[in-house]
């Protein structure tokens, strides 16, 4: 009997509990054959040096940690994950197996499959122990607020979109050059997405590596006062797991893949992935500036996140309290110092506040990727007690590139919620002599001034003044120059009238 | 036996030469190089702003270097270091040519265009990413070639950003971070290319098969 005459052998059937076990076996193997495995601490090398080290130099705010976290993070992972992949995607047609694994009991998209996942779990398991460091040390060093896991949760969704983009690639074109281009080329795509996301419905923003609205990017005063807003987060998973079902079900789509139901069911993966993606980008294009610095899209929001976060505040020793949100407990030592001089002066004279309250700073859009920081100020009365509200800089100490100082960010304090006292007490009119009072209290508290045409010091460190030389000027360097027992005297007896514009330049001592 | 006519033996070289590029996909490698090189050309006319402008040649620079590096697996394996004694110097020709080929890609790509660093940068940057390459080929393996110049790469674009913003000055082994007429810089990334080139030649990409 020769073998094409031999009868056929019946074909047996598995039990689904046989199933499962080989597959755990397979994924097992595959596990321990995956390049992944290898390129795990060379992510976690170009982690340390390029998302660790950065992040953890900023000052121990979730706001600022977990968003720079997300952007470097992704862009540390995106070359071993789609080097990774492209090579693990090539393997069959590299080794020259492709006939030798053709007729294996399992159908090549689940081996696909299941190789992908071997490889994505790998580094997953890596970017979660370095996001856990992160989050570990953060959480040792954070004075308010809990861990934002939103942009953990994207760059962990983007992980696997990137391994099926490289796996697929390294599948179809099984090329030596196939695995770096494509790795690189990915790179750069996710590297410059920040590039090309232009105002708040730009499709871009799908991009894993987005953290928030381009032109801020992390910034203290975003989801510290105001909750963390998951809206665009969850349209960037949903693309993210989109895309990666859309292209690992492309890749059952060949005949070579399966059989029929196999075939049938990459193709509903498919058609499932493609269905996200464009849900998640319709969300995207529909998605609006907040004023409090991040992005809402209608159809995810949750009126409740609108709601600022309730908190205690921290106050300094001072003639008129600071208070300060808890999350800047670090800060307030130098607030409070900044502005002693200013507050022993003015406490207690009328329209004086009891004490003064950060505020949370309020954003806007302006044309190209420009954003607006306005710094709230303004008196409320809380519980019976003016209460003056001003936000703080914009920019602490150690929070982004080019740095301030300390130094600096005291003369930006005591410049900015300074003049916003000073305003309170003196009055916003136009008179000399008002103007005179405002710019003599605050140059004897340490405040610069420059002349009309001044175009701002790009720190808001000086504030714009009377021009020199003018009798604006002359009296505001009298006033003070004044003992500052002399000058509180004057002011306790003349400030009503200062406000209501009855003080000439000349009877200003 | 007789020696071979001299035109035989011509024909025999050139016919040699022609394999030896074939093997090491030359070809492909080329129309690679210059694929970057148009993507460059592409890139330059678009808006970017500081950090943009400044890290994309080093993209597209480490894009050509892996190319080389990666042009360097031998499909023979064993077999072939025994066929004959031309063979350092092809490796030698074919990875120098390319590098050469390379930076007239770039070049040409960045006429009229502003390119951060400008050519000597460009040239610098080439170098250096090339000779990372070919170590790493030397170490793993051409196919595997790449990982050296992208790790390289995404720690470089980063130093690109902390020097731009004026931080701490960066050791010259980060040579992309350093101004275009920096010796130490010069010398680290001639110093790497060498070591490459030097290894390639004589040892060839590791075999991995």
């Amino acid at each position: 009997m020769i073998a094409a005459s031999a009868p056929a052998q019946a074909r047996t059937q598995q039990m689904p509990a046989d199933r499962l076990r080989s597959g755990a076996r397979l994924l097992r193997l595959e596990f321990r054959h995956s390049a992944m495995l290898w390129l795990v601490p060379l992510a976690a090398g170009l982690f340390w040096y390029n998302a660790y080290r950065p992040v953890m130099a900023m000052p121990a705010l979730w706001s600022l940690r977990a968003p720079s976290m997300q952007h470097n993070a992704l862009l540390d992972f995106v070359l071993p994950v789609v080097g990774a992949a492209t090579w693990m995607g090539s393997r069959e047609s590299r080794r020259g197996t492709g006939d030798l694994t053709a007729i294996v009991a399992r159908p090549r998209w689940t081996r696909q499959l299941i190789a992908w996942a071997a490889l994505t779990a790998w580094a997953l398991a890596g970017y979660a122990i370095c996001v856990g460091a992160v989050y570990g040390v953060t959480a040792a060093q954070a004075a308010w607020g809990g861990p934002l896991w939103w942009p953990a949760a994207v760059g962990a969704a983007g992980l696997p979109a990137l391994a099926a983009i490289g796996f697929a690639a390294g599948t179809w074109f099984p090329s030596r050059f196939t695995t770096p281009l494509v790795s690189i080329g990915t790179f750069m795509l996710l590297g410059f997405s920040t590039q090309f996301a232009h105002g708040a419905t730009s499709l871009w923003q799908a991009s894993p590596t987005i953290s928030g609205v381009s032109g801020i990017g992390p910034d203290a005063g975003v989801a510290t006062f105001y909750p963390y807003l998951p809206d665009l987060p969850i349209a960037q998973v949903m693309f993210a797991v989109g895309l990666a079902a859309m292209v690992l079900g492309t890749l059952g789509l060949p005949a070579a893949s399966g059989s029929r139901r196999v075939r049938a069911a990459s193709a509903m993966t498919a058609a499932a992935g493609l269905i996200a993606v464009t849900t998640a980008a319709g969300l995207i294009s529909t998605s609006r500036f907040e004023r409090h610095g991040m992005l809402a899209i209608p159809a995810l929001h949750d009126a409740a996140s609108d709601r600022p976060i309730a908190y205690q505040p921290v106050c300094g020793q001072a003639a008129i309290p600071v208070c300060m949100n808890p999350a800047f407990v670090s800060y307030l030592p130098v607030v409070t110092s900044a502005l002693r001089p200013l507050l022993t002066e003015v406490a207690g004279l009328p329209q004086a506040p009891a004490r003064i309250l950060q505020a949370a700073p309020t954003f806007s859009q302006l044309s190209y990727n420009d954003v607006a920081v306005r710094d709230a100020a303004g008196i409320r009365i809380i519980a019976g007690a003016r209460v003056l509200l001003a936000s703080m800089p914009d920019q602490l100490p150690g929070e982004r590139q080019p740095d301030v100082t300390s130094a600096q960010y005291a003369m930006q304090v005591r410049a900015q919620v300074g003049d916003a006292l000073v305003g309170i007490l003196v009055g916003e009119g136009s008179g000399q002599a008002q103007q005179a009072v405002r710019a003599g209290l605050l140059m004897a508290s340490g405040v610069r001034f420059a002349g009309p045409g001044f175009r701002g010091d790009g720190l808001g460190m000086t504030l714009r003044g009377p021009a020199p030389g003018s009798a604006v000027s002359d009296a505001a360097r009298r006033f003070a120059a004044l003992p500052a027992a002399a000058r509180r005297a004057w002011l306790n007896s003349h400030l009503t009238a200062v406000r209501a514009g009855r003080i000439t330049l000349g009877q200003v001592p | 036996m007789s020696a071979l006519p001299a035109a035989a033996a011509g024909h025999g070289s050139v016919r040699l030469v022609r394999l030896f590029l074939v093997s090491r996909r030359v070809a492909v490698a080329v129309a690679a190089v210059v694929a970057v090189a148009a993507g460059l050309r592409v890139a330059a006319t678009w808006h970017w702003d500081s950090y943009g402008a400044l890290q994309l040649p080093l993209v597209f620079e480490t894009g050509c270097a892996i190319v080389i590096a990666v042009a360097t697996a031998s499909p023979f394996g064993d077999e072939e270091p025994a066929a004959g004694t031309w063979l350092p110097a092809l490796r030698l020709g074919s990875m120098l040519g390319l590098t050469v080929v390379s930076f007239v890609a770039l070049a040409a790509a960045g006429t009229g265009a502003h390119l951060a660093g400008g050519l000597p940068d460009v040239a610098r940057n080439l170098v250096g990413s090339v000779g990372l390459g070919l170590v790493c080929a030397a170490a793993f393996g051409g196919w595997l070639a790449w990982t050296g110049p992208c790790g390289y790469l995404v720690v470089a674009a980063y130093a690109l950003y902390a020097a731009w913003h004026g931080g701490a000055t960066h050791s010259p082994w980060l040579w992309p971070a350093r101004p275009p007429d920096n010796v130490g810089a010069w010398l680290c990334a001639s110093l790497v290319f060498v070591a490459g080139m030097a290894l390639v030649t004589v040892r060839g990409a590791r075999d991995t098969a």
